[in-house]
């Protein structure tokens, strides 16, 4: 099991620990799920998410190996910017992984895949057949911290203001510790912040300068139901293998006017058959926590399965995130199937919470 | 973690306090910490029959489910009906507030099966 380089900082905190794609991270700390669920929407928390990989993508042909291996347009940013983007299967059209890129320099991307899709991402980048490219795992190398909430760049300005400063979907560096740090305006909680990625020698000190501005810490557990709320999809739930980006509802994440890139003539074929089920949002009635692999019904037949589910603690309901027939449409009445108990609830637009 | 003495004690982290030849049932400081935020209680209902054992409930928390056991056999009389709307009491005073249901056993002596306060924090430090 990997540690991240805050590991006893976590420990020393009285964080719970729990393995998560191959590394063992901050469930919760001692105050709990909820409260840093509501400091987030009301104030600023940080999560260590050195989980997330670093690919390095340097070199003449970086820009064009990306362009052939990945979904997005990268002629749609430029450098110091920040985009999301898919790795596709290449038979079906499937999402490998949903990553982000940072353009941090006129050849040098920085590619950030979920934590346990690194080595797919890497190999498949190395993969690409361009001259001119060399691709890195750098993950050992740095801490990625997200800070995160209404408050976020406030605090964060007293720690270093370049990297308060960094616009949405922004890339810039910023100097901590006499070394050279990255900030993003990017995040996972559906609230404004940055995520900052920080060299391993400068990651302690950064952390609890952090904590010292009055942003606390915040675990695994509120980042699920903070990007819950936010309806942002998890790979390995909303995404993953036989779902393509078109069925999650993610059509802008594919550059159709781009060249080719691996998996777009089998999500041409997807496209061209139309999708055989969508993506909804199910609000139920009370708060009863639906949970992922539930089945949906309407008047009595299963039309679809549940993805993510779970207590939502801004509209203090239960909230799920399913896949369902196409013909299941926002206003519905549905019955989700809690382990043989029928759960009410209603088909609503997503976001389930949306930022002031 | 809370363990008192005066209590009896399931191996599913269950308590039991005799009162009056009744049984209050509810979790333990062990289980609630375990399972972290609990966010939604679904209590036995009032004129439920039980056997040793049998699902009378469950506990659902941010993270994880978990089922209720009836620690003894009995009939439902009540249940802490606080729950609907504030099923974090199970979290902040799992020996009072956050009561579950209130038991007739159809034998007041087999609360004495159950465990005593020191075989109990036995088990959850083993």
């Amino acid at each position: 099991m990997r540690t991240s380089p805050l590991d006893s900082q976590h420990r020393q905190l009285g964080a719970r620990m729990v393995p998560f794609g191959g590394w063992e991270m901050p469930l919760s700390y001692p105050e709990g799920t909820l409260e840093e669920h509501r400091r987030c929407r009301t104030d600023a928390v940080v999560f260590d998410v050195s989980h997330l990989g670093t690919v390095r993508v340097t070199g003449p042909g970086a820009t064009e190996a990306l362009q052939r291996s990945l979904s997005n347009d990268l002629g749609r940013i430029d450098v110091g910017r920040a985009q999301y983007t898919h790795l596709l299967d290449p038979h079906d059209g499937s999402v490998v992984d949903d990553l982000i890129i940072w353009w941090v320099g006129p050849d040098t991307f920085d590619v950030m895949p979920n934590a346990s899709n690194t080595e797919p991402v890497r190999d498949a980048l190395a993969a690409s057949n361009v001259d001119g490219v060399s691709v890195e795992d750098t993950t050992p190398t740095r801490a990625v911290l997200a800070v995160q909430g209404p408050e976020a760049r406030r605090r964060l300005s007293s720690v270093s203001a370049e990297a308060a400063d960094v616009g949405r979907f922004r890339v810039a560096p910023f100097e901590f510790g006499g070394t050279t740090c990255w900030s993003a305006g990017t995040g996972y909680t559906g609230e404004d912040g940055v995520e900052c990625a920080v060299p391993v020698e400068a990651a302690t000190d950064f952390w609890q300068a952090l904590l010292d501005a009055g942003i606390s810490p915040a675990g695994l557990g509120a980042r699920d139901t903070l990007r819950l709320e936010a309806s942002l999809p998890l790979h390995g739930n909303e995404l993953g293998p036989g779902i393509t980006p078109l069925d999650a509802g993610l059509g802008w994440v594919v550059g159709w006017d781009k060249g080719d890139f691996r998996g777009r003539s089998a999500l041409e074929s997807a496209r061209a058959s139309g999708p055989a089920r969508v993506l909804r949002g199910i609000r139920v009635e009370g708060r009863r926590p639906p949970r992922s692999g539930q089945a949906v019904r309407r008047d009595g037949r299963d039309v679809g399965v549940v993805t993510s589910g779970n207590f939502s603690p801004t509209l203090a309901a239960g909230i799920a995130l399913a896949y369902v027939e196409p013909s299941i449409a926002v206003g519905d009445h549905v019955v989700l199937d809690v382990r043989g108990t029928e759960v009410p609830g209603t088909c609503v637009e997503l976001p389930f919470v949306r930022r002031d | 973690m809370n363990v008192p003495e005066e209590l009896r004690y399931s191996s599913d982290h269950e308590w039991v306090r005799v009162e009056d030849g009744r049984v209050r049932i509810g979790i333990t400081d062990y289980a609630q910490d375990a399972l972290g935020d609990v966010v939604f209680v679904q209590v036995p209902e009032v004129g439920a029959a039980a056997s040793v054992g049998d699902t009378v409930g469950e506990v659902e928390s941010t993270k994880s489910v978990s089922e209720l056991y009836a620690p003894v056999a009995g009939t439902v009389i009540e249940v802490n009906a606080d729950l609907e709307s504030n099923p974090e009491l199970l979290n902040s005073d799992p020996y009072g507030a956050g009561w579950i249901a209130l038991v007739e056993p159809s034998d007041a002596s087999s609360v004495g099966s159950l465990l005593d306060a020191d075989a109990y924090r036995s088990l959850t430090e083993g």
